[in-house]
C-alpha cells in the first residue's frame, strides 16, 4: 500500500517543490455491493499471493470513478478541485491520502497529509474534549509530546476551553465540528486536503479558519480544495481542476477551469458566456407572432461587448423580427449568478418601469440602456421573455453572459455608483475639495 | 518560525509515499521495511486508543471491572452445581473443582477476547479507516493491550481464588505468562486473520459467535483432558487444548503434560502472526475501497 522511500531533498534539488504529483491515475469502483464485496474478496486475494490484478480493464458492473488524470501540486500552492457529484473528486482525495490503491498510474505525495475529510475522526462521545483532542490528533499522526505541545492553541481556537472536560457528546453540533477543525489544521500539515469542510460553524468561526488556512498557506502548506463554491476557489485558489464522470476536462488557470465547469453546469452549455447570442431562425408556423433573433450587449458607441463592465455603461439589445404590430409589448429579464449562490439577481421587466414597448412588423431592435452595470464580476444567466399581458411571444431560456471588472469589489455585493469629497466647515470661504473616482 | 516548522516536521519530509497498483509483495524488503517503521509509530497511537477505549468501556459501566469477574464466577457456580448433583459426570481435576473451572473459564475468555478484538476493532473503527491513513497495526496492538488489561484485571480473582482454595503453586508460575502470552497471540492470529473479512462480511462476526461457542466443548475448559474415545483425539488436535493446558499447569502443578504440542502450536502461531500481519496490511486498502467514507 504505503512505500516509502528515503530521499533527501539536497539531492533531487529540481523535483522538492512537488509535493504531490498523479500520473495517469485511474480507479474503477463497482456499483453492485454484493458484487463490490466479492471483487474485493478477489483483489485482496490477488494482491496477497503477489498477482497481477489486471487492474486497467473493467469486471463487469465496473466504470471508472477517476480515468487516466494526471496533475501536480507544489509546494505553498492551493488547487481547486471542482465538478459535480460523483466526478471522483473524494475519490482522487482518497488515493493521495494513501486509502486506497489506484488501479493504473502512479502517485508520489511528500510531506504529512492532512485530510480535512476527516473532522473529528476517531472522536468518542462518551470521552471529553481534553481525551478527544488527544485521540484524535494520534490519529491524525501526532507525537504525544507534540499533541502536548499544540494543546491550548487548540483548545483556544475551538473556543471550547469551558466545556473541555464535558463529555463529547454534550457538545452543540457546532462545538464538535469546531474542535474538529481546531485538531486537523494544528497538527501543521505539508499538505491539506480539504473537502467542503468550510461550512462549519458560524460566520466569525468560518472567518478564523479562513485566516487560519492563509497562515498556514503562508508557511508553505500546499492545499486540494473541493468545493462547489465557485467564490471559494476564485479566492484561495490559483489553478484548478475540473473533472467529469472521471475524466480531467481541464485543468489551469482557475477562472477559464470554473467557467468552463459552469458551462457545462447550464443546460445550454454549447454557446459561449461571451458576446452575441444568435438564436436559430423558426418557421412562421412555430412563431407566436415575434421572435427573438438575437441578444448581445452593446456600448454607447453601439459596438458589441463581449463582456460587461463593472461600473460602465451598456445597453441591452434584443433583435426580434415580428410578424404583427404589437403596442404593449412587455420585455423581462431574469438574472441570476452562476458562480456562487444560485439567487435570482436582477428581475427587470419594461412593464415594471411602465414602458409600453410598441414593435412594428419586421425585424427591430429593442434596447434597454443602463447607465451604470451594478453587478459584480462573475458568469451570469438571463432569462429573457416577450409577452403581452400574460401572452407569450417568446423566451430565451438562458442567455449567459460575464462581467469583469476594472475597479476593486472586494466582498460587495453589487457595485455603488460614487464619488468622494471632503467638506471643511472651518473654512468660512466655503471651498470644497472634490475627489472622484 | 518557518525553519523551526520545516525541524518539526523534518522527519516526514524525508519520506515519499509512492502509491502504485502494483502488489507490494513485489518489493518485500520495501514492505517489510514498512511494517517495522509502521509498527514503531503506532505505539504511541495504539497506546491512545488503548486508553479510550478502556475509559469509555468504564465510564459506561455501573458494575465497570465486575463484569471481569462474573463470568467466570457463574460458569464456576453453575458447573460445580451440576457436577455436585450428578447431572454431569466430570473425572477429578487437578484443582479443586470450582478454582478449575473459574481459572479454565478466565483463560478461555481471554482467547475468546483475543479472536474478537481484531474483528471488532476494525469493523467499529470503519469511518476512521476510510477517512485517515493512520497505521492499522495500531487498531491490532490497542485490542492486544485491552486483552493483557483485562486479564490482569481477572489475575485479581484468580489470586483470591488460589488463596481461597489453598492451591499450591510452583516455581513455574513465572513462566505461565509465555505461555498464556502465545494462547492470546493465537487468538489473535486467528482475529487478525479474518478481521478484513469481517468488515466486508457481517457473516464473520456472526459466525464467529456461533463457531467459539462450540469451540469451548472441544476445549478442557469445565472438563479435565479426556484420554480416549473419538472425543479425546477431537480435543487432542484442538490448538488451543495445548496452551490452556501448559498455561494452566504452569500455573499451578508444575507438570507440563503435552510440551511436544505446546511447541508446535507456538511456533505455528508465531509464523502464523506474522503472515497473517502480511496479508492484513495488503487486504486493508481494497476493504476500505469497498466500505463508503
Amino acid at each position: 500500500m504505503t512505500s516509502l522511500i528515503e530521499t533527501e531533498i539536497n539531492q533531487q534539488p529540481e523535483e522538492t517543490d512537488v509535493v504531490i504529483s498523479v500520473e495517469n491515475v485511474s480507479k474503477k469502483f463497482c456499483r453492485d455491493l454484493k458484487r463490490s464485496l466479492f471483487y474485493g474478496i478477489q483483489d485482496i486475494a490477488t494482491e496477497v499471493t503477489g498477482g497481477k490484478r489486471k487492474s486497467d480493464s473493467l469486471r463487469k458492473n465496473e466504470f471508472w470513478a477517476l480515468n487516466n488524470v494526471s496533475f501536480q501540486l507544489h509546494r505553498g500552492e492551493a488547487l481547486g478541485l471542482v465538478g459535480s457529484n460523483g466526478a471522483g473528486k473524494s475519490t482522487i482525495l482518497r488515493i493521495i491520502s494513501g486509502l486506497i490503491k489506484p488501479d493504473t498510474g502512479t502517485i508520489k505525495v511528500k510531506g504529512r497529509v492532512a485530510p480535512l475529510i476527516a473532522l473529528g475522526a476517531g472522536f468518542n462521545p462518551i470521552l471529553s474534549g481534553r481525551e478527544n483532542i488527544y485521540a484524535n490528533m494520534s490519529i491524525l499522526g501526532l507525537s504525544t509530546a507534540e499533541i502536548e505541545n499544540r494543546f491550548e492553541e487548540v483548545v483556544a481556537f475551538a473556543e471550547i476551553a469551558e466545556a473541555i472536560d464535558a463529555p463529547v457528546q454534550t457538545y452543540s453540533s457546532g462545538m464538535a465540528a469546531r474542535l474538529g477543525f481546531a485538531c486537523a489544521v494544528h497538527i501543521e500539515p505539508d499538505i491539506l486536503l480539504i473537502d467542503e469542510v468550510l461550512a462549519v460553524g458560524d460566520v466569525k468561526f468560518k472567518m478564523k479558519c479562513h485566516r487560519k488556512l492563509s497562515e498556514l498557506r503562508k508557511k508553505g502548506t500546499a492545499f486540494i480544495l473541493v468545493t462547489h463554491n465557485s467564490h471559494s476557489i476564485l479566492n484561495i485558489c490559483e489553478s484548478s481542476i475540473y473533472l467529469k464522470k472521471g475524466e480531467l476536462l481541464a485543468s489551469g488557470d482557475t477562472e477559464k477551469v470554473i467557467r468552463k465547469y459552469e458551462e457545462d453546469l447550464c443546460l445550454s452549455g454549447k454557446e459561449n458566456a461571451l458576446g452575441r447570442m444568435v438564436i436559430p431562425p423558426k418557421p412562421k408556423e412555430k412563431s407566436n407572432g415575434l421572435d427573438i433573433v438575437s441578444l448581445c450587449f452593446k456600448d454607447e458607441q453601439n459596438k458589441t461587448l463581449d463582456t460587461l463592465l463593472t461600473g460602465e455603461a451598456a445597453y441591452l439589445s434584443v433583435e426580434c423580427k415580428s410578424y404583427e404590430d404589437i403596442n404593449n409589448a412587455n420585455l423581462g429579464m431574469l438574472v441570476t449568478a452562476l458562480s456562487g449562490g444560485e439567487g435570482l439577481v436582477l428581475y427587470l421587466t419594461s412593464k415594471g418601469d411602465n414602458e409600453e414597448l410598441e414593435i412594428p412588423v419586421g425585424k427591430s431592435e429593442i434596447r434597454m440602456y443602463m447607465p451604470c452595470c451594478s453587478m459584480i464580476p462573475g458568469v451570469y444567466s438571463a432569462r429573457i421573455y416577450i409577452r403581452s399581458g400574460v401572452y407569450s411571444y417568446d423566451i430565451v431560456e438562458s442567455f449567459r453572459f460575464t462581467v469583469k471588472t476594472n475597479i476593486t469589489i472586494s466582498r460587495c455585493q453589487f457595485y455603488q455608483p460614487r464619488k468622494w469629497q471632503v467638506i471643511s466647515n472651518q473654512n468660512e470661504t466655503g471651498m470644497t475639495n472634490n475627489y472622484l473616482i | 518560525m518557518k525553519r523551526n516548522n520545516r525541524n518539526k516536521s523534518k522527519k516526514y519530509q524525508q519520506y515519499e509515499a509512492i502509491y502504485t497498483p502494483e502488489s507490494s509483495l513485489r518489493h518485500p524488503v520495501r514492505l517489510f521495511k514498512q511494517m517495522w517503521l509502521d509498527l514503531l509509530s503506532s505505539r504511541e497511537l495504539a497506546w491512545r486508543l488503548l486508553v479510550r477505549d478502556i475509559s469509555a468501556q468504564y465510564r459506561q459501566s455501573f458494575l465497570g471491572i465486575i463484569w471481569a469477574f462474573l463470568p467466570p464466577i457463574v460458569m464456576a457456580a453453575g458447573f460445580t452445581l451440576a457436577n455436585q448433583a450428578k447431572v454431569i459426570n466430570i473425572g477429578e481435576t487437578d484443582l479443586p473443582y470450582p478454582a478449575y473451572v473459574m481459572f479454565s473459564t478466565a483463560l478461555w475468555q481471554t482467547f475468546v477476547e483475543a479472536i474478537n478484538g481484531p474483528v471488532k476493532a476494525v469493523t467499529v473503527a470503519k469511518p476512521m479507516l476510510a477517512r485517515v491513513n493512520f497505521p492499522r497495526e495500531a487498531l491490532i496492538v490497542a485490542k492486544l493491550g485491552e486483552v493483557f488489561f483485562n486479564f490482569a484485571i481477572k489475575l485479581i480473582l484468580i489470586i483470591a481464588l488460589f488463596i481461597w482454595f489453598q492451591v499450591s503453586i510452583t516455581w513455574t508460575v513465572i513462566l505461565a505468562p509465555v505461555a498464556l502470552i502465545n494462547l492470546i497471540f493465537l487468538g489473535t492470529f486467528i482475529g487478525v486473520l479474518l478481521s478484513p473479512l469481517g468488515v466486508l462480511y457481517q457473516d464473520v462476526s456472526k459466525g464467529l459467535t456461533l463457531i467459539t461457542s462450540f469451540w469451548l466443548f472441544l476445549t478442557p475448559v469445565v472438563y479435565p483432558v479426556p484420554t480416549e474415545g473419538v472425543f479425546g483425539n477431537l480435543v487432542k488436535l484442538n490448538p488451543v487444548t495445548p496452551l490452556l493446558v501448559t498455561t494452566r499447569e504452569l500455573a499451578t502443578t508444575g507438570t507440563i503434560s503435552e510440551p511436544v504440542g505446546f511447541w508446535v502450536v507456538s511456533i505455528i502461531t508465531i509464523v502464523g502472526l506474522f503472515i497473517t500481519w502480511v496479508g492484513f496490511r495488503l487486504a486493508m486498502p481494497f476493504v476500505v475501497e469497498r466500505v463508503s467514507s
